[in-house]
């Protein structure tokens, strides 16, 4: 599913948050955002899945507008693994991951036995197949942001929107959450904090700052010491290792403060 | 796509188990309802035999007519059950079963535990409303239009007021309208205590008071009907909601990323809360806590899925309203108790057990 948009701007209580934004995501390609704290990467996610609604310019899901899309019929093809997971009811994972299934079916259906098998097909793509009756309130919040992965994936997206899906993760979930998600072979748009982590996975990068976007394009062109130094305004060497062929970064300290 | 090994436990058939299971327990719980109909109808001043009263309401609702009724029974009797004692038994369950729906689907739709029917002014809108009719009516200002009337106008006059205040400057947000309920509650509670302080008119502070803590005793055929085709429209109309409201549990954002068209489906469901409840309440009063801790006691059972919980919700709540009108109406010798002390003193400690229990099934555990 290709997801288009041009010239997005959002200003919210007369602040201009994105300014001018236009972004291509093609379907099945792994498209990454990166950019600093308060650099407007949420709010461009959260303009994507329909939670905000952009000031001006306009939105394509396959070359249709969103304003002529229902929400229920766009929650079919896109879904999302936002930032704040934290509910006031309890759910057990199980109940959780099949409130995915909520944009198939219509509201008098009940959940049949395919829904059930998408369902525990999700879960143990996350691998908590051993948590499926737990109460989703006692879990850690790696395992939290794993249950709202599955939650979308049994959603059966066309296009995952993860907004810093691997912030609470330990390491070896960050890479396992990508590579679950790589191996869907759907488009992804993802915020990520974690340039190396950027680098590896994504087919293609875009580089946010104070609202607009300064960079695009494949992760090993772009991504170079002088443009992190103009974006998060620190120092840094970038090498590609000669071995896998995977981007190092190391950063240097700020001086100022050390 | 690799091969998925999955707990037998949480196969599709274990969920269809699970669901007998659920049906077993609400036919279970219904079963539960009509039996205590017919004990309740039998309590009172004037005992009557459960095999009595059973003839008399199957003669009454069906024409059955069992051993010749106007033989083995009195007159006497047959007015009691069906004037006085069934239309205020089948209001307890209306307005019980009303008012643990309404909770509940508020609590989704405002995504807080501590929501109840009453949280947009409601209570302090029909109060004033009552107290403005009782008080005011000796003045003959107020003449033909009954207390009922007023105080589903003040209940109304409040939910709409709230919504306003709290859809101003731009998306109705739930934050905005807990605070603004809260400002109505005050306002309009301060409003009818200046009119109470004003009148000094003993009769009719007792009546107001006897009103604004709650009372089943006006119950009659006519006055039912109304809150019963609400009571029965809001069940449909939550029921094909349910999906929506677990989806609301999840939160604003993730009810969106779902699908789900966040401000047609809250503002519907609050308007049907304040209707619901504005017909309760103009017909029995205010009735705290029903709303609030029947939805939290049945989601530790039931888990938090409005497609068992709504069902479960209501049938206990029935139950729970109509004992304690039995309550009411049999504790004191010397007349009648307000039912909202009751479902308080029932209310707070039970819910205070469950509480320390960590039975519930909302986050504070």
């Amino acid at each position: 599913m290709d997801l288009s948009l041009k010239n997005i701007n959002v200003t919210l209580s007369q602040k201009t948050i994105i300014q001018d934004v236009s972004l291509e995501a093609k379907a099945g390609e792994f498209i990454g955002i990166i950019g600093p704290n308060g650099s407007g990467k949420s709010t461009l996610l959260r303009t994507i899945y329909r939670v905000i609604e952009p000031t001006s310019g306009a939105l394509l899901l396959d070359g249709t507008e969103y304003k002529k899309i229902k929400p229920a019929e766009s929650a079919k093809k896109m879904a999302v693994v936002g930032q704040f997971n934290n509910i006031n009811f309890d759910f057990t994972v199980l109940d959780m991951v099949m409130m995915g299934r909520t944009p198939h079916k219509s509201l008098l259906t009940t959940n049949n036995r395919s829904d059930y098998e998408l369902t525990l097909e999700a879960i143990s793509k996350v691998g908590l197949e051993a948590y499926a009756d737990r109460s989703f309130a006692t879990l850690s919040g790696g395992e939290k942001q794993r249950v709202i992965l599955a939650r979308a994936l049994a959603q059966q997206p066309k296009l995952l929107v993860l907004d810093e899906p691997t912030n609470h993760l330990d390491i070896k979930y960050q890479l396992q959450l990508l590579s679950i998600v790589k191996s869907l072979n759907i488009g992804v748009l993802a915020a990520l904090h974690d340039l190396s982590l950027a680098a590896m996975y994504c087919d293609k990068l875009y580089v946010m700052k104070a609202g607009q976007l300064v960079a695009s394009g494949l992760p090993k062109e772009i991504l170079t010491p002088a443009l992190v130094q103009d974006v998060y305004e620190i120092d840094c060497d970038i090498r590609e290792n000669p071995d896998t062929g995977y981007l190092a970064i190391t950063y240097h300290p700020i001086h100022r403060y050390a | 796509m690799q091969q998925v090994q999955v707990p037998q436990t949480f196969s599709f058939d274990q969920a269809i188990r699970s669901q007998r299971i659920f049906l077993g327990w609400t036919t279970a719980l219904t079963a539960g309802v009509l039996v205590s109909i017919l004990l309740a109808v039998c309590m009172g001043p004037v005992a009557i035999a459960p095999a009595e009263a059973l003839r008399i309401l199957l003669f009454k609702l069906f024409h059955l007519n069992i051993g010749d009724i106007v033989t083995q029974t009195t007159r006497a009797h047959i007015d009691i059950i069906w004037q006085l004692r069934f239309p205020r038994v089948l209001l307890a369950v209306i307005a019980g079963a009303g008012l643990a729906m309404c909770g509940t689907a508020m609590q989704a739709s405002v995504q807080n535990p501590l929501a109840d029917p009453y949280i947009l002014g409601i209570s302090a809108g029909a109060s004033l409303g009552a107290t403005f009719s009782i008080l005011l009516s000796s003045s003959g200002l107020l003449t033909g239009l009954p207390t009922e009337f007023w105080a589903f106008l003040g209940a109304l006059a409040a939910a709409l007021l709230v919504m306003a205040l709290a859809g101003m400057g731009g998306q109705l947000s739930t934050v905005k309208m807990v605070l603004a309920g809260t400002i109505a509650n005050a306002l309009f509670l301060a409003f009818s205590n200046f009119i109470i302080y004003m009148a000094s008119n003993a009769e009719g502070i007792r009546s107001v008071t006897f009103w604004t803590m709650g009372s089943l005793a006006s119950a009659k055929w006519n006055s039912i009907l109304l809150p019963a085709a609400g009571v029965f429209f809001c069940f449909i109309f939550f029921f094909a909601q349910s999906r929506n409201l677990n989806a609301l549990l999840l939160g604003e954002e993730a009810a969106t990323t779902l699908g789900i068209s966040l401000h047609t489906v809250r503002r519907s469901v609050i308007l049907v809360t304040a209707l619901v409840t504005g017909l309760i309440v103009a017909s029995c009063g205010i009735i705290g806590f029903v709303g609030l801790i029947i939805p939290h006691i049945v989601r530790g059972f039931v888990g938090s899925d409005h497609r068992r919980l709504l069902p479960a919700s209501m049938l206990t709540g029935a139950l729970l309203l109509l004992w304690a009108d039995v309550l009411a109406r049999t504790a004191l010798p010397s007349g009648e108790m307000p039912i909202g002390i009751i479902t308080s003193l029932i209310g707070a400690p039970f819910f205070m057990y469950v509480l320390f229990k960590n039975a519930l099934g909302f986050v504070g555990k």
